[in-house]
């Protein structure tokens, strides 16, 4: 197949043909996603409106972008700091669904004196978190047990988890329904007075800008980068990778178990089963998106959160499932593979045998 | 069953007389002309030319990078030339692939056999072959009758995994005939065989010249297959330098000539004397993971100062030596010692400290980093030492200036602080890393195939350094399949086989033919 | 007690096909060296389409080909993305499954939680079983006889016929199969688009043989499950038979449990797939035979003009 087309690898690819594939892809993938929200019912003309226009250019729209993006930065920093050593890691979901049910826990359990109750929920959320990756990454190391499906399993498994409190022990006595109590004042995140924007917010920039300075200026990240280029060259050129992996591979776990922490003490205010679908492959989008720089994973973060207020919308006025989220960062993602090849590889027409 | 057109050769193997078997105003059996590739904007073949005659051996000859395997991956259509023409039997054809090579009668033996090893021989010859070979039963006769006929012993049902290189390269061969060669392609043959090894297939290949086959052996060892070939084409650079001479109208000193370019100083063999024990191995055993036995009990021991051979055919365990020395991979049993100290379950960061430094054959597989700097995989090492600032610190200027002054003091061509090393050639490539790794702090130094893959040129600036540091004091393990380059910089050479050490001797008593006896068991 | 046992062995094989169906499916698919975790959003399309066609009033047999035809139809992207652009095999694979139940949900909207009438079992309109092979066998439907024929038929492909030789080539040594004239980059679009039409049988089968309704997210995991029983099953289909049995049985103790009324942690017994799936994976890594039966090949770029 192809056979007319000769492929050759680029060794040496120019930075503006990476930055302009890289580019290329993403519009390429949003050009099928928009013609796919046309083919099912949105108005072509409606689509400039919600996304752009309600997502980012009114305030009220803006707040609910910003209040999407604030667990998102958190995933996005998780997935990127994971994949940065090569490690996949496909149980963001499950981290911040004990980071959730941790933080929920120092809360309903009110553990500590009310002044501490906050940051305490919060470490408590990276803290379980952090645990929960701890398993796959164990398994690895010492067995070589494929990160990609233990950490999705494990994933499942703390979904299950929250299930069997929240429709157990948890569940609201007065409703019956699988949601816990509310928190109480003090253990909720303060608003900004934007929106419903709060604390978590400000929150997530500063870890952004920790894992900034962890990945990108210090020896551990010089490490990590070896690590994740190299393994084997760098344990032989005296790397400690087993402590540099635990390192980045427990803080993405905690990047992970704080979205959590953030989502129930921030917007939610309670336990729901609700909460937490869809942010694994949002983190991974956002990484991937971002390249897996820290700060650019704000960026890319705060636009994915655009999407989410825009599906709100859709769902309200168009009737779309919500799965509409999860399909336009696949269909986006889809393009930006397609178009990486182009910078990856030189693709050029056999001219053999024409002529002496 | 297909019919080769290469009969029975039961020839002797006595030298042939140059164009033997093709009557005069027979086209040659391949020609390529004019022939351009590049890769990545790199050209690796410029105006290249070749002709073969029917009924002959040719050798093509040239150092590695100079182009033969290229252009013969070029005739044979695994690479697509950017210009060129290509004739067989004096047709133009034009060769898009591997089926096309087949159908005109093309056979290439690559240096990397292209069997699957979790494969049988009849499976190998089914999955070739396609349709022609029938059921698997009817494969696996196709084989033995082959087998027989040639005179090669090939086991059809036995597991491409299991067998010997030799053995290999006899399966292959095999396949490629089965396949309908009329011209069989031979790249780098000798390379992974023992003298005697190479004897025997170089007089098979004779034999397939007078039965009216044509035999192209590519190699940058232009003795060895002088005696047996006919005529010889010499590339350089890209380009045929000489285009297919008698071999007898050449000196082998003008081929080489033409073949460098320029002679290069043969490096002087370290002669200080030996100091106190460096390393010693004793009983070092290791299996792989699916239980095979890598290393049975390999003991050896090198003192400060002395450079130590260590020959073998490839994969009778050098591998998992270096690795189990690096400290990536655990032995079972035996033991490592540094300068006296145990260093058996050491992490490979505590044997850098205690001044080990391993260069490995593959210089990307735990050597050095593609995707870093030169500056970086210089620093990578260092930094634990505590040169480039506080333990959390990357001193990025220091790291900087140490690297400029490392490509400058270690002639690394092409390097930059900041130019990403899997760009390098591989002979500068092998330079950052032996800078990086002959620091001031070595004592024992385990090279394995340090010259593999690289230029006169480069080779020798690599084997340069090896002696400097050996004069400086430093152990030195040279493990290598090159025994003229064993020969050249050991004092003593020793010889594993099957993952031990089967015989060792003083380089003053050491020759080919002793060393390839040990290396395949005949001692 | 032995009503409890057999009421459980019945219950087995319909959990155990789908796992069964899309593991075959990821079984070709890496057999010829492609990284394929998707089986969880091609599952999704083909369980989706398959209910939205027999919803459409057209007969569930051919529904179920919908699906199966759905299911390869997203696989062929995949293909397309990772063999033809070469794009990250894993990145790739998880934005399948993104796409997949992305698709599938906002396709579907308008068939979600309608009951129909599906693929039945073989005892749908029996008089009540007696004997106990009898109640086994009713509880039974033909897909499942389907999946069993499949299960010979993808050893047989693999491991006697000269496609199957190559596909395995293609997987273990793509230098070595282009050498010998097989079209890699076909054979592997081929085996990936296979693999889908089989993860989309699957789907169909949870749709419109198992359950007679759709529901957004009614896939659950199963895809990842049939990932991991690949990695059990060492990449052999006869192996795949034995875990999807054993998964099957885990899956279905739950429910037989709580229908004979023991009082049990329904969450936490529907932990136990998962849980066991991952204590498999220990196990097979601690058995040190970890690597020699994966295709030697998986993962990989193939790419012909690679200076080797």
């Amino acid at each position: 197949m192809l056979d007319g087309l000769v492929i050759t690898r680029r060794f040496d690819t120019p930075t503006w043909l990476l930055a302009l594939v890289f580019l290329a892809g993403i519009a390429a993938g949003l050009a099928m996603a928009t013609a796919l929200l046309v083919a099912i019912g949105v108005p072509a003309s409606a689509l400039f409106n919600e996304v752009i226009g309600e997502a980012f250019m009114t305030a009220s729209g803006l707040a609910q972008t910003l209040t999407f993006a604030t667990p998102l930065i958190c995933v996005g920093l998780s997935a990127a700091v994971a994949l940065r050593l090569r490690f996949w890691n496909i149980g963001i979901e499950g981290q911040l669904w004990l980071g959730a049910l941790g933080a929920t826990a120092v809360a309903l359990g009110d553990v500590g004196p009310e002044a501490t109750r906050l940051p305490l929920m919060l470490v408590a959320a990276a803290l379980a978190g952090a645990a929960w990756i701890a398993l796959p990454l164990v398994l690895k190391l010492r067995l070589g047990v494929s990160e990609v499906i233990s950490t999705l399993l494990l994933g499942s498994i703390a979904f299950l988890f929250a299930q069997h409190l929240l429709f157990g022990a948890w569940r609201d006595p007065a409703t019956g329904f699988p949601i816990s109590l509310a928190f109480d004042a003090s253990e909720r995140l303060a608003a900004l007075g934007f929106g419903r924007t709060h604390l978590g917010l400000p929150i997530a920039l500063a870890a952004a800008l920790l894992v900034w300075f962890l990945v990108d200026v210090t020896r551990l990240g010089f490490y990590g980068r070896a690590v994740g280029e190299n393994i084997e060259a760098a344990r032989a050129a005296g790397v400690p990778v087993i402590a540099v992996t635990c390192a980045f591979v427990l803080l993405s776990g905690a990047l992970s178990g704080l979205a959590g922490g953030l989502i129930v003490a921030g917007t939610e205010h309670r336990m729901s089963l609700t909460l937490g679908a869809g942010y694994t492959f949002s983190g991974i989008v956002i990484a991937f998106l971002g390249r897996f720089r820290p700060l650019a994973t704000v960026v890319v973060a705060v636009i994915i959160g655009g999407v989410f207020t825009a599906s709100d919308v859709f769902k309200v006025f168009y009737g779309i499932s919500e799965a509409v989220v999860v399909l336009l960062q696949g269909l986006v993602l889809f393009g930006v593979l397609v178009a990486q090849f182009f910078g990856a590889y030189r693709i050029s027409r056999a001219n053999w045998g024409a002529s002496a | 069953m297909t019919e080769t057109a290469i009969a029975h050769p039961a020839g002797d193997g006595r030298p042939v007389s140059p164009g033997a078997g093709a009557p005069p105003g027979t086209p040659p059996a391949l020609e390529l002309a004019g022939v351009h590739k590049a890769f990545d904007g790199k050209p690796a073949l410029i105006d290249a030319g070749f002709t073969l005659r029917r009924g002959e051996v040719h050798a093509l000859v040239g150092e590695n990078g100079a182009g033969k395997s290229t252009l013969m991956n070029v005739a044979t259509g695994v690479y697509a030339a950017d210009a060129g023409r290509e004739l067989v039997d004096g047709e133009l054809v034009r060769i898009r692939g591997p089926v096309d090579a087949a159908a005109a009668g093309l056979g290439m033996v690559h240096q990397h056999f292209r069997l699957v090893p979790r494969f049988t021989v009849a499976e190998n010859v089914r999955l070739a072959l396609g349709r022609r070979a029938g059921s698997p039963a009817a494969a696996a006769a196709l084989v033995a009758a082959k087998a027989e006929k040639i005179g090669f012993p090939v086991r059809p049902d036995a597991r491409v995994a299991d067998l010997s290189v030799a053995e290999r390269q006899r399966a292959e061969i095999l396949k490629v005939l089965l396949l309908g060669a009329r011209v069989l392609i031979l790249d780098e043959p000798t390379a992974v065989l023992t003298e005697q090894e190479s004897d025997a297939l170089l007089a098979f290949t004779a034999r397939l010249a007078t039965q009216g086959g044509s035999v192209v052996l590519i190699t940058h060892k232009l003795r060895e297959v002088a005696a047996r070939a006919d005529r010889v084409t010499v590339m350089r650079q890209g380009r045929t330098v000489l285009d297919g001479a008698p071999i007898a109208s050449v000196s082998s000193a003008e081929v080489a000539r033409l073949a460098v370019g320029a002679t290069v100083a043969p490096v002087a063999r370290p002669r200080r004397a030996p100091g106190g024990p460096a390393l010693t191995v004793d009983g070092l055993a290791h299996r792989r993971d699916d239980g095979g036995v890598t290393l049975d009990g390999l003991t050896l021991s090198l003192r400060e100062g002395e450079v130590l051979g260590l020959a073998g055919v490839g994969g009778n365990g050098q591998s998992e030596l270096v690795a189990c020395l690096a400290g990536l991979a655990a032995p079972r049993a035996g033991s490592v010692a540094l300068a006296g100290r145990d260093i058996t379950t050491a992490s490979p960061a505590a044997r850098r400290d205690l001044g080990l430094r391993v260069v490995p054959a593959d210089r990307f597989a735990f050597g050095l980093i593609r995707g870093f700097s030169v500056a970086d995989n210089l620093a990578l090492a260092a930094l634990r030492r505590g040169r480039y600032g506080a333990p959390f610190g990357v001193a990025r200027r220091r790291i900087r200036r140490d690297a400029e002054a490392a490509i400058r003091d270690h002639e690394i061509h092409g390097a930059a602080p900041g130019r990403s090393t899997g760009l390098l050639s591989g002979g500068n490539a092998q330079k950052v890393l032996l800078a990086r790794e002959l620091d001031d702090a070595v004592r024992v130094l385990v090279a394995h195939s340090p010259t593999r893959g690289l230029d006169v040129r480069a080779a020798q600036a690599v084997q340069a350094a090896i002696a400097a540091a050996a004069e400086r004091g430093v152990a030195c393990l040279l493990i290598s399949e090159d025994l003229e380059e064993l020969m050249a910089l050991s004092a003593r050479i020793a010889v594993i086989n099957r993952g031990r050490i089967v015989g060792e001797m003083p380089v003053e008593d050491a020759s080919a033919a002793a060393l390839g006896a040990l290396m395949v068991g005949h001692a | 007690m032995s009503g409890f046992l057999v009421g459980w062995l019945a219950a087995i094989p319909a959990y155990a096909a789908p796992l069964l169906l899309a593991a075959l499916g990821l079984i070709l698919s890496e057999r010829a060296g492609v990284l394929n975790l998707s089986a969880e959003g091609v599952m999704a399309i083909g369980a989706m389409t398959g209910a939205a066609v027999v919803l459409s009033g057209i007969a569930p047999t051919l529904g179920i080909l919908a699906g199966v035809a759905a299911g390869a139809g997203l696989s062929l992207v995949f293909a397309i993305v990772v063999v033809v652009f070469r794009g990250d095999q894993t990145l790739a694979g998880l934005t399948t499954v993104a796409v997949g139940i992305g698709l599938a949900g906002v396709l579907g909207r308008d068939y979600v939680q309608k009951p129909f009438a599906g693929i039945e079992r073989f005892g749908a309109d029996a008089a009540p079983a007696t004997g106990a092979f009898e109640r086994f066998f009713l509880q039974q439907d033909p897909l499942i006889l389907v999946t069993l024929v499949l299960v010979v038929a993808v050893w047989w492909f693999l491991e006697r016929t000269r496609a199957g030789l190559q596909l395995r080539a293609v997987g273990e040594d793509p230098g070595t199969a282009d050498v010998a004239g097989v079209d890699v980059q076909m054979v592997r679009i081929a085996a990936v688009v296979a693999g889908g039409a089989l993860c989309g049988l699957s789907g169909a089968y949870l749709s419109v043989a198992a359950s007679h309704v759709w529901v957004e997210g009614m896939i659950a995991g199963r895809g990842w499950i049939a990932v991991a029983l690949v990695i059990f099953a060492r990449w052999d289909a006869r192996r795949a038979l034995l875990g999807a049995l054993i998964f099957g049985a885990a899956e279905a103790l739950g429910p037989r449990l709580q229908a004979v009324g023991a009082p049990v942690p329904t969450y936490l017994m529907m932990m136990l797939p998962y849980a066991l799936t991952l204590a498999v994976l220990v196990l097979s890594s601690l058995v040190g035979r970890r690597g020699t039966d994966e295709p030697a090949a998986l993962g990989s770029i193939y790419l012909r003009q690679d200076k080797s």
